[in-house]
């Protein structure tokens, strides 16, 4: 309710605003076309996110990092010298919702720039729209293979890795050891989801590549909640490795079922759960040594990720998270793109944005990102592990915060 | 398949029927007192859920503890409900009306919750959260154990009252008969507000069995309904008992299918079971007529 009522005061503000410059305009200039005059309005970012329903946890911390962004940029004079403003629409996590809201934004809002939503399965439907209109597309979340299989030539994923990818460090490093402490076999469970099982069988391809016996290939549905017997094959199968495609709740009921049946695998892996803030309270002091592949780090020392922990928490008095870093970083990459090419409208400059972002480098709050002809990023994600109670990189060497905790310690 | 898995499975499907029979005996009260489809009763559940989380939180007490409280509440809120909202209802479209009824009121518990506590997922931490005891080599879990006892201790006590009280004899009155009921000088309107209470104040002892093993967040009751809604059918509408052998029945077939068949289709087995009901026996396979067995 909070977060509808404030979007729909945003908006109206955002109206009021533009009807006043329209205002101020028309007594001053007299005439269209004045180029001085174009130079002080805002540009205005159409983005449309899921604010209610069910994405709307990590749909308002997209919103956040936006707003972070926009308010951080605006204080260090714009792009381009110009402010930057959002409009931002709810969607209420419905695909056909996110459509109309692009179109509209794009075609009757006429916006300068558009920033993607939410999850996968918003994010095709909108990039759909966005590549119609010729728009640059860059999006904070959509890491699933399918995304970069439509054909979209206008997409880019702002974050340092595809799901596929997310354990690339994890899967070098437990094949890289020596034969005795190499894990033989694994069990994987994952959530039917693209993303989930996009990262969960990333792993399980690539330990299966390596010789590593997969016991156990488990797929429950989103709305499972009771993971008791998912965990007796676990467990029964006493594999080395235990390999989860999870989000949230699945993940943290998971490795409950899992400890009730006191299964201790050497490597216990999951997505997404064990970075959310609520983890460690969910399942008490057990936490030691599980495995998470992060796009980002509060604690990375990329320079503009320093400054953005600091800004941010200034702002909203907390600590970002991944959902509000993504979406900071997909400011960054248009950003950037906006300044080296010096526009930001709809029609030409649009294209040149995309030529621009397919052939250079741009540093973000997760280092340096650069993308192939679909928009997949060329990275790895970072692999954190719970080491005395709190989360720290392990993997790779060069930015590790903590040593790898091999087998690691029962729970 | 080993053996080990076989009764590991059997012995969480009957922890997990155990809770689920607690849950399905409110709902099938509610529809023996008065024909009301009371599709906000897991909304309630997952309500009762949030206060032992929440009074956890607060205290560091044990959740169980709530009960002293929400128990009490619960009933209390079941009874004005029925009074001022389902006893209002016309009487020739109670039935369907108390869907929309009920279903408004779901729907306004879950946003309640959502605007208090936030989408967040939530989980009690529990000292004994991951702990188990090992029977036959199969492992118990405590929490699980815990809740099923409380589910057991709570049917066991709504059994007896109907059966061995005079409150009891003039709810089963009520259900069966009401116009009898009446003509014997039973307060009926009462009695049925009392017996939606009771639904109720099963529904605050399920929601904090459920808490005890659980991750909680505000619309998670409506993956509940429609598991309960299709274990008193199969059970037959308004019949305690009925209800409590079908959610038993029911919970260790879906444990014992997930080996061959994986978590998506066994949970299939409440609507497969629910399609056989209606067609072969659609007043419910323990129910007889419409809960006149107890």
């Amino acid at each position: 309710m909070d977060a509808l009522h404030s979007t729909r005061r945003r908006v109206t503000a955002a109206f009021a605003l533009a009807a006043s410059a329209g205002l101020v305009l028309s007594a001053c200039s007299g005439g269209p076309g004045d180029g001085a005059s174009a130079d002080d309005d805002p540009i205005v970012i159409g983005v449309s996110l899921p604010l209610t329903g069910d994405f709307s946890e990590p749909g308002k911390g997209v919103e956040r990092g936006y707003e972070a962004w926009a308010q951080i940029v605006n204080e260090q004079g714009g792009l381009l010298g110009r402010q930057v403003e959002l409009k931002i629409l709810d969607d209420q996590s419905n695909a056909d919702r996110v459509v109309s809201d692009y179109e509209s934004l794009i075609a009757q809002d006429g916006v300068d720039l558009v920033f993607g939503p939410f999850s996968t399965r918003l994010v095709v439907p909108s990039a759909r729209v966005a590549q119609e209109y010729g728009m640059l597309f860059v999006e904070p979340a959509g890491a699933a293979a399918e995304v970069f299989e439509q054909g979209f030539e206008n997409l880019f994923y702002a974050a340092p890795a595809v799901a596929n990818d997310h354990y690339n460090y994890l899967a070098d490093y437990l094949l890289s050891l020596p034969e005795g402490e190499r894990p033989k076999t694994a069990a994987v469970a994952s959530m039917d989801d693209p993303f989930a099982q996009g990262t969960a069988y990333g792993l399980r391809d690539k330990l299966e590549e390596g010789g590593v016996e997969i016991l156990v290939d488990e797929v429950y549905p989103p709305n499972t909640t009771d993971f008791s017997v998912i965990a007796a094959k676990i467990a029964e199968s006493k594999a080395d490795v235990v390999i989860g495609g999870s989000q949230y709740q699945d993940g943290v009921n998971l490795i409950i079922a899992l400890q009730q049946l006191d299964y201790q695998p050497k490597v216990a892996a999951f997505s997404t759960a064990p970075t959310n803030p609520e983890f460690a309270s969910a399942i008490g002091n057990q936490t030691e040594g599980i495995l998470s592949p992060t796009g980002w780090s509060e604690t990375a020392s990329y320079p503009s990720n320093v400054e953005f922990v600091e800004q941010y928490t200034e702002i909203f008095g907390n600590p970002p998270a991944e959902d509000e870093a993504n979406a900071y970083t997909t400011g960054q990459v248009v950003a950037a793109a906006v300044e080296a090419v010096g526009c930001a409208e709809q029609g030409e400059c649009q294209q040149q944005l995309i030529d621009w972002l397919h052939e250079n480098t741009v540093e973000t709050v997760v280092g340096p990102l650069s993308w192939d002809e679909a928009g997949r990023p060329s990275g790895a994600h970072l692999i954190q592990q719970w080491v005395d109670g709190e989360i720290k990189i392990v993997l790779p060497d060069d930015a590790k915060e903590a040593d790898f905790l091999i087998p690691k310690p029962a729970w | 398949m080993s053996g080990s898995l076989l009764l590991q499975s059997v012995i969480l499907g009957v922890l997990l029927g155990g809770l689920y029979a607690l849950l399905a005996a409110g709902l099938t009260l509610y529809f023996g007192i008065m024909r009301v489809v009371m599709i906000a009763h897991s909304a309630f559940l997952i309500l009762a859920a949030y206060l032992a989380w929440w009074f956890n939180r607060e205290t560091g007490l044990d959740p169980m503890l709530s009960l002293v409280v929400t128990v009490p509440v619960f009933f209390l809120a079941g009874f004005l409900m029925q009074r001022l909202l389902v006893s209002r209802l016309k009487p020739l479209t109670l039935t369907m009306m108390s869907v929309l009824l009920t279903f408004a009121i779901a729907l306004i518990i879950e946003g309640a919750l959502g605007f208090i506590f936030t989408g967040t997922q939530r989980r009690i931490q529990l000292p004994y959260a991951g702990d188990s005891l090992n029977v036959f080599g199969a492992q118990v879990p405590v929490v699980k154990l815990v809740a099923f006892v409380l589910a057991a201790f709570a049917l066991l006590s709504l059994y007896l009252l109907l059966k061995y009280t005079r409150f009891g004899r003039a709810l089963r009155a009520t259900i069966q008969h009401p116009e009898a009921a009446r003509l014997v000088g039973i307060d009926t309107d009462r009695t049925a507000g009392y017996g939606f209470g009771l639904g109720l104040a099963t529904a605050a002892i399920g929601g904090t069995a459920l808490s005890l093993d659980a991750t909680i967040y505000p619309s998670l009751h409506w993956h509940w309904i429609g598991p309960l809604m299709a274990i008193i059918v199969v059970g037959g509408l308004g019949s305690i008992p009925g209800a409590a052998i079908a959610a038993m029945l029911l919970g260790i077939s879906q444990s014992l299918l997930q080996l061959p068949l994986g978590a998506t289709w066994a949970q299939t087995v409440f609507y497969v079971a629910l399609f056989a009901t209606l067609m072969f026996r659609p007043q419910g396979f323990f129910g007889g007529r419409l809960a006149q067995r107890f």
